[in-house]
C-alpha cells in the first residue's frame, strides 16, 4: 500500500505524460502504413494489386474512348487492411502507403482514393495481330513455358517469381527470354502471370 | 441561454459505449490505449460508460457477425437520443477481409446509418481521438437539431 | 414566525448552505477529485468543470423508461435522494454556521444519509433490470458494512467530548462548541482510530473506488443506475457529487470543528478548504491507487478492521 501512495503523490507533483495531441500534431513512426497514394501515371494495368488485395479494397473500372481505354483504379480505405501487399507486388511502384493516419470520415467518399490514366491504343504495327486472335503461340511439347508477345505487358512478374531465375524480361525492348537449361518447368510463371499469356 | 449551455455540454462530455461485433481485438486494444495516460481521452471529457443507457457515442468494432448482429442493433437502439454511431477500423465499415464469409452479416451500414468512420486496421490512437472529436461535434449538431 | 425569519430560512434552504451552494460545491469537489486522480495516475485529466458539463449534458438527453419499470418510483427515487441530501447539509455546521439544529443532529444525519442510498436501491429495483437487482443487493450489503463503524464513530465522538467523560451528546452544535474550547478532536489521541475509521467510511458511503461494489460499471453495468438515462441519471450523478461534500463536511464537523478566526465568512471558507483536503486524503488517494474490491472483502474489512478501529476509540474514550 505505502509504495503506491508514494508513487501517487510523486506523480501528483510531476509533469503528466499525456501528449497534447489535437493541439500538437504527432507524426507517425517511419514505416507506418497509412493512407494510400496512387501514382496513376506509373500504372501498367497488370492488375496484380487487385488480385493480391486481402480486403478486396481495390477495384478497376474502364471506359473506352477515342484515344484508348480510360482506366480508373479505386482504393476504398474503409475496406483496406493496410497490409501493403499491393505496394509490394506493384512492379512499377505506382502504389505508395504514406504515414498519414488522419483517416476519419463522415462520408464514405472521403475514404476513397482514385487514379485515372489513359491506356493508349497500340499504334499501327501490332494492331492487326491483336485483333486476329487471343493466342498466337502454341504450347511446347517439352512442357516448358511459352510467352504470347501480343498479350504480354512485360510486367516482369514472371521473372521475379521464377524460382530458377530462368526468365529474363526487358521492358524497354519488349523482349521475353527463357533460359531452357535453367527452367525446371514448375509453372510458377504461368500461375502468377496477371495477363495469363504464358502458356504451358 | 440554458438550452445553449446544454448544447455546448453535449460536445464537452461525450460518453462512449464500445461494442465488439466480432472484432479481432486489435481495434479494441487501440481504443483502450486512447484512455491510457499517454493519450488520456478523459481530458477531452470522454469516458467509457458501463451501460448503453448512459452513452452518447456508440463505438462499434468488428465485422458484425451473424451471432452478434441482433445484439449490436438492440444495444444501439437502447442508447438515448442524441446519439452518434462510430465505426472503429475497416471491419464494421465494409467487413474488410471477412467479406463474404458465411458467418458475417455486416457491414454495419446495412442496418443503421454510420455517422463517423475511422479507417485503419487498426487505427492509430491519434486517429481515434480525431474520430471521437468529430463525433462530439456531430453530437452537438444533433442536440441543436432537437426541439 | 417573523417575515425576516422566513426569509432567512428560505435563504438557508435554497441558496446557502442549501440547494444551490451544495450543488455547485459538490460538483466542484467531484471535479477536483477527478482532476487529482488523473494527475496521480500521470494523466492530464479533465477540467475541473467536467462533472458540471456531464450534469448539463445528461439534462439534455432523452429519458428512457423501461417497459417493465414501476414508473412512479423509478422517476421519483433520484429526486427523493437529492432532497434528503440537501436537508442533511442544513444540519451540518460549516465553520460554525449551522442552518438548523436539534438536540440529536448526528442521529438525524445518520438516518437522512441512508435515504439517498435507499432511493438508489428502490429506483434500481423499480427499473426491472437484473443488473439493477444485483446492484441493489450489493448496495444493501455495503450499507450494512459501513453503517456499523459509522455509528461507532459517532458514539465515540459523542462520548469523548469532555475530559471528565461523563458527558454524552448527539448535538453537532455542542460537539463544535466543545472543540472550540479543547481543540479539534483529531488532535485527541483517543479519537485518532475513530478518525481513521471515518476516513474509510467516507468513500464507502459515497460509493467511490475501491468500495463501489454496488455501482461496478465493468461487472454489473453500474448496478442500480443501469437503466437510468437523461435527467434522473443527472440527478443521481449530482447526488453522488453532493454526497462527497456532505460526508467530508460531516468529518470536518466531527473532527476538525471549532477552529475559529473570529470572522464567520472566513470560518466557512476554512471549513470548505478542510472539506477539499479530506476529499483528497480519503477519497482521491484511494481512488487513484486501488482496484475495486469484492463484496465479501468489503464486508469483512469494514466489520473487522474499520469497526475495530472505531470500537477501540470508543473503549479508549470510555475508560481513559
Amino acid at each position: 500500500m505505502l509504495p503506491f501512495i508514494k508513487e501517487a503523490v510523486e506523480q501528483l507533483f510531476s509533469k503528466p505524460s499525456t501528449e497534447a495531441y489535437p493541439a500538437v500534431d504527432v507524426p507517425a513512426a517511419p514505416g507506418y502504413r497509412g493512407r494510400i497514394v496512387f501514382h496513376a501515371d506509373k500504372c501498367i494495368s497488370c492488375g496484380m494489386c487487385e488480385r493480391v488485395c486481402a480486403g478486396g479494397a481495390i477495384s478497376t473500372t474502364s471506359e473506352e474512348t477515342e484515344e484508348g481505354t480510360l482506366i480508373t483504379r479505386r482504393f476504398f480505405l474503409g475496406s483496406c487492411t493496410f497490409c501493403a501487399s499491393c505496394a509490394d507486388f506493384c512492379v512499377k511502384n505506382a502504389i505508395e502507403l504514406t504515414t498519414d493516419y488522419h483517416m476519419v470520415a463522415r462520408d464514405e467518399s472521403e475514404l476513397v482514393v482514385t487514379g485515372t490514366y489513359l491506356k493508349k491504343k497500340p499504334v499501327k504495327k501490332a494492331a492487326p495481330a491483336v485483333e486476329e486472335s487471343a493466342c498466337t503461340v502454341k504450347a511446347r511439347d517439352d512442357g516448358l513455358p511459352v510467352n504470347d508477345p501480343n498479350r504480354c505487358v512485360y510486367c516482369t512478374l514472371c521473372a521475379k517469381k521464377c524460382p530458377a531465375g530462368a526468365i529474363t524480361v526487358d521492358r524497354k525492348e519488349k523482349i521475353w527470354k527463357l533460359d531452357e537449361d535453367k527452367c525446371i518447368g514448375c509453372g510458377t510463371c504461368h500461375e502468377v502471370c496477371p495477363k495469363k499469356c504464358i502458356i504451358m | 441561454m440554458f438550452k445553449k449551455l446544454i448544447d455546448n455540454a453535449a460536445a464537452k462530455s461525450p460518453w462512449l459505449f464500445h461494442i465488439n461485433a466480432g472484432s479481432c481485438n486489435g481495434c479494441d486494444i487501440e481504443l483502450v490505449a486512447v484512455l491510457t495516460p499517454r493519450y488520456d481521452a478523459e481530458r477531452l471529457g470522454f469516458k467509457l460508460a458501463g451501460t448503453p443507457r448512459h452513452a452518447d457515442i456508440v463505438v462499434v468494432s468488428g465485422p458484425v457477425t451473424v451471432q452478434s448482429k441482433d445484439r449490436v442493433l438492440r444495444t444501439i437502439e437502447q442508447v438515448p437520443d442524441p446519439k452518434v454511431i462510430v465505426t472503429l477500423g475497416s471491419c464494421p465499415r465494409s467487413c474488410n477481409v471477412f467479406k463474404g464469409s458465411y458467418s458475417v452479416a455486416g457491414p454495419l451500414d446495412k442496418y443503421v446509418p454510420i455517422d463517423v468512420s475511422i479507417a485503419g486496421c487498426a487505427p492509430k490512437p491519434e486517429a481515434i481521438i480525431d474520430g471521437l472529436a468529430l463525433a462530439a461535434k456531430i453530437l452537438k449538431e444533433k442536440r441543436e437539431a432537437m426541439k | 414566525m417573523e417575515f425576516t425569519d422566513i426569509l432567512i430560512y428560505a435563504v438557508y434552504i435554497l441558496i446557502f448552505p442549501g440547494a444551490l451552494f451544495t450543488c455547485l460545491f459538490g460538483l466542484w469537489l467531484a471535479g477536483v477529485d477527478r482532476k487529482v486522480v488523473a494527475r496521480m495516475q500521470k494523466r492530464k485529466g479533465p477540467p475541473i468543470s467536467q462533472p458540471a458539463w456531464d450534469f448539463l449534458k445528461l439534462c439534455g438527453k432523452e429519458t428512457v423508461i423501461p417497459a417493465h419499470a414501476a414508473r412512479g418510483v423509478y422517476l421519483a427515487a433520484p429526486y427523493i435522494g437529492l432532497a434528503s441530501l440537501i436537508v442533511t447539509v442544513l444540519f451540518i455546521p460549516l465553520g460554525g454556521l449551522q442552518a438548523f439544529s436539534t438536540g440529536a443532529d448526528t442521529v438525524v444525519i445518520l438516518y437522512l444519509l441512508t435515504i439517498p442510498t435507499l432511493a438508489m436501491i428502490f429506483g434500481g429495483s423499480a427499473s426491472g433490470s437484473p443488473f439493477a437487482g444485483v446492484g441493489a443487493s450489493r448496495t444493501m450489503v455495503s450499507i450494512m458494512a459501513y453503517e456499523l463503524p459509522f455509528i461507532l464513530v459517532i458514539l465515540a465522538v459523542g462520548k469523548g467530548m469532555t475530559p471528565d467523560g461523563y458527558y454524552f451528546t448527539f448535538s453537532l452544535e455542542q460537539i463544535t462548541n466543545v472543540q472550540s474550547v479543547f481543540g479539534p478532536n483529531i488532535f485527541d489521541w483517543r479519537l485518532l482510530p475513530a478518525a481513521v475509521a471515518m476516513l474509510l467510511v467516507i468513500p464507502c458511503e459515497v460509493g467511490q473506488h475501491p468500495f463501489d461494489v454496488g455501482e461496478a460499471e465493468t461487472e454489473i453495468c453500474e448496478g442500480p443506475l443501469v437503466e437510468y438515462s437523461g435527467k434522473p441519471l443527472a440527478v443521481f450523478k449530482l447526488s453522488h457529487a453532493i454526497k462527497m461534500f456532505v460526508m467530508t463536511a460531516l468529518f470536518c464537523a466531527l473532527f476538525l470543528g471549532g477552529i475559529t478566526t473570529g470572522m464567520l465568512w472566513l470560518d466557512v471558507v476554512l471549513a470548505l478548504c478542510f472539506c477539499t483536503a479530506v476529499t483528497l486524503v480519503s477519497m482521491t488517494l484511494l481512488n487513484a491507487i486501488s482496484a475495486r474490491w469484492r463484496v465479501e472483502q468489503l464486508f469483512k474489512f469494514f466489520w473487522t478492521v474499520v469497526s475495530g478501529l472505531a470500537l477501540a476509540s470508543l473503549l479508549l474514550v470510555w475508560f481513559c
